[in-house]
């Protein structure tokens, strides 16, 4: 058999997933108006049978797939089991949303499971076009379904700069993959490893190759200086998708950038070490614009988007401090973006039921809301507890592993800068929770009570998000306290692409 | 044969002309149009360098062509999606003029 056909059964998963996503499509048809919540348990199913497909088939799986452009190792089941779960989340999340705000439920949820099989392949791929391939199944999901609401001039807007800002990094980023390929005549990430081990002195053509393929990525994960696109996205953007675009496809682009950095750059040693300090800067600038803009901020989308500029700088921080012969560095980047996803999902849900109660999303809103909502209130102010970083929930364990590995790597400053941003971090996330707990009631314009505005906020939320909000605030609590079963993981992954 | 490099200078200048076009631009359809001429820059690049290069045993097979026909392809369905989203845009305000589309700053 040729190397281009091997294996081809250890793609099953991602078969199986795109068929899963067509039967949604498919099933869409035939299902009359109002039952097309079946579509979300369908779905849901199909990814529960996915997970346990992937982790009974590719356990301990290490083989290259169409002659090395694809990995099935234990770092690609990681991150497929957790996209996979994310997926069955962001579904728990969004379906009391889908259902009453928004037509073409069916579509919504195979868009969705199409996004997980662009973010599935993405974390597998271990090569430039099939990586571009994956962002952009990815990126068009994503490009619908900020548009979904589409009568609404807010939502128009905010897909209409994503699109376009999302065309244009595509297109430098291609043109870094062109450079790159005239240059060094490959694209796989370990042959460019190769390429620039041996060079000796490196083309400007290969510099701006590499340089635009970040820049390309900086984009696609919102990194100061080019994050401006993220607040008017989130905000523009139905809930359930701010949820999606905050924590799935920042997840997945790290994934991404994991296996490049650490298969692609860190093995040429030397330069690397001048890359690092690209990505120190970008890392410092990203994490101190992103929480101090986020101080401004009077709309909770708008407040949670820079914050997770804030975020993607502690994490990039973290790529910065990637090297050949320790694992701390990618193993911390990994635990975060576990620890940030079920935060943020615990942050999200709070407020997406909030929401569907209100249809309100200013943070003066949020007053009064531990009087009426208790179990809402504690969840959320847990989960913006983590954002903060602060102990026994899982925002601090991740904190102090990332920057533990950020410092033991020299970068004593940068984890110092670290430090200095969640302060200022925690400071917009407690006034968040001073208007849950001490601000009383918001009255209305017009002097009349919330409740009986919104007479919705007296019964309890959904048993769907009841559901992710116990789970989530369990997780935090548990990841952050013992999270040693979740590093075990992690180290047997990152050992996959660091050494 | 004429020259990697003057490939290299074309598609260059392509790129740059395109993005001059994507900041410049204020209708929503022209920044479109200069993204895909973003793109045919680096086909051009892609194609170019595979075909000098071919027989030297330094690249292999056809990566630069087959490279070119996914971006062709891809960009092909970017633009019907951009299309379908400024449409709508234009029928709820009837207007595609980036300097207007303004709800949200900051």
């Amino acid at each position: 058999m040729s190397p281009l056909s091997d294996n081809l059964d250890l793609l099953t998963p991602e078969f199986a997933m795109a068929g899963l996503a067509f039967l949604v499509f498919a099933l869409d048809l035939f299902l009359p108006e109002g039952r097309k919540n079946l579509l979300a348990f369908v779905s849901m199913a199909g990814l529960a049978v996915l997970i346990v497909l992937s982790l009974v088939m590719l356990w301990d799986e290490d083989k290259s797939l169409y002659d090395g452009l694809l990995a099935v190792d234990s770092f690609s089941l990681f991150f497929k089991v957790f996209f996979m779960g994310l997926g069955i989340a962001i579904i728990l999340t969004s379906m009391d949303f889908v259902e009453n705000r928004l037509k073409h439920q069916g579509e919504f949820y195979g868009l969705l499971l199409f996004s997980i099989l662009g973010m599935n392949v993405m974390a597998q791929s271990r090569e430039l076009l099939t990586a571009y391939i994956a962002l952009e199944l990815l990126s068009f999901s994503l490009y619908v379904m900020v548009s979904y609401t589409k009568n609404s001039d807010k939502t128009n807007e905010s897909a209409l700069k994503y699109i376009l800002v999302g065309a244009v990094s595509s297109a430098i980023l291609l043109y870094g993959v062109s450079m790159v390929y005239s240059t060094l005549g490959v694209t796989k990430f370990d042959e460019i490893a190769e390429g620039l081990a041996i060079v000796s002195d490196v083309s400007p053509a290969l510099w701006v190759g590499v340089g635009l393929i970040l820049v390309g990525m900086m984009f696609k994960v919102s990194a100061v200086p080019f994050h401006m696109w993220a607040p008017d996205v989130y905000e523009g953007a139905p809930y359930p998708v701010t949820a999606y675009l905050a924590i799935g496809s920042k997840a997945a682009a790290f994934a991404l950038i994991l296996r490049l950095a650490s298969e692609g750059f860190v093995p040429a040693t030397e330069r690397w070490e001048q890359w690092q300090v690209v990505f120190a800067v970008l890392a410092a600038a990203t994490m101190l614009l992103g929480n101090l803009v986020a101080l401004g901020q009077k709309n909770l989308k708008r407040l949670l988007a820079y914050s997770s500029v804030g975020h993607v700088g502690f994490i990039l921080a973290g790529v910065t401090a990637l090297s050949a012969n320790s694992d701390l560095a990618s193993n911390g980047v990994m635990f975060y973006l576990v620890g940030y996803s079920v935060t943020n999902l615990v942050v999200f849900a709070a407020l997406i039921s909030f929401f569907n109660m209100t249809g309100r999303e200013m943070m003066s809103d949020l007053g009064g809301l531990a009087d009426h909502q208790p179990f809402l209130a504690a969840c959320l102010g847990m989960g913006l507890f983590s954002l903060a970083g602060l102990p026994i929930f899982v925002g601090f364990t991740m904190k102090f592993y990332l920057f533990t590995a950020v410092a033991d790597q020299g970068y004593l400053w940068l984890a110092g800068l670290a430090i200095f941003s969640s302060l200022i971090g925690l400071y917009y996330y407690l006034n968040v929770i001073r208007y849950i707990y001490i601000e009383p009631a918001l009255t209305g314009e017009n002097g009349e009570d919330l409740l009986e505005e919104y007479p919705a906020l007296t019964k309890r939320p959904s048993f769907t998000l009841i559901t992710v909000l116990g789970t989530g605030s369990a997780a935090m609590i548990w990841l952050g306290v013992y999270p040693k079963p979740l590093i075990d993981a992690i180290e047997s992954a990152s050992r996959a692409i660091v050494f | 044969m004429v020259d990697l490099v003057w490939f290299q200078l074309l598609s260059a200048i392509l790129f740059v002309i395109g993005l001059y076009g994507v900041m410049a631009r204020r209708s929503a359809v022209l920044i479109i149009m200069s993204i895909e001429l973003m793109l045919n820059a680096v086909n051009i690049n892609l194609i170019a360098a595979a075909s000098h290069m071919e027989g030297t045993g330094k690249f292999s097979d056809f990566d630069g062509q087959l490279i070119a026909i996914f971006i062709i392809t891809v960009a092909a369905a970017e633009v019907g999606l951009a299309l379908a989203i400024i449409l709508r845009m234009f029928k709820n305000r009837s207007t595609v003029n980036v300097d207007e589309i303004n709800l949200m700053k900051w």
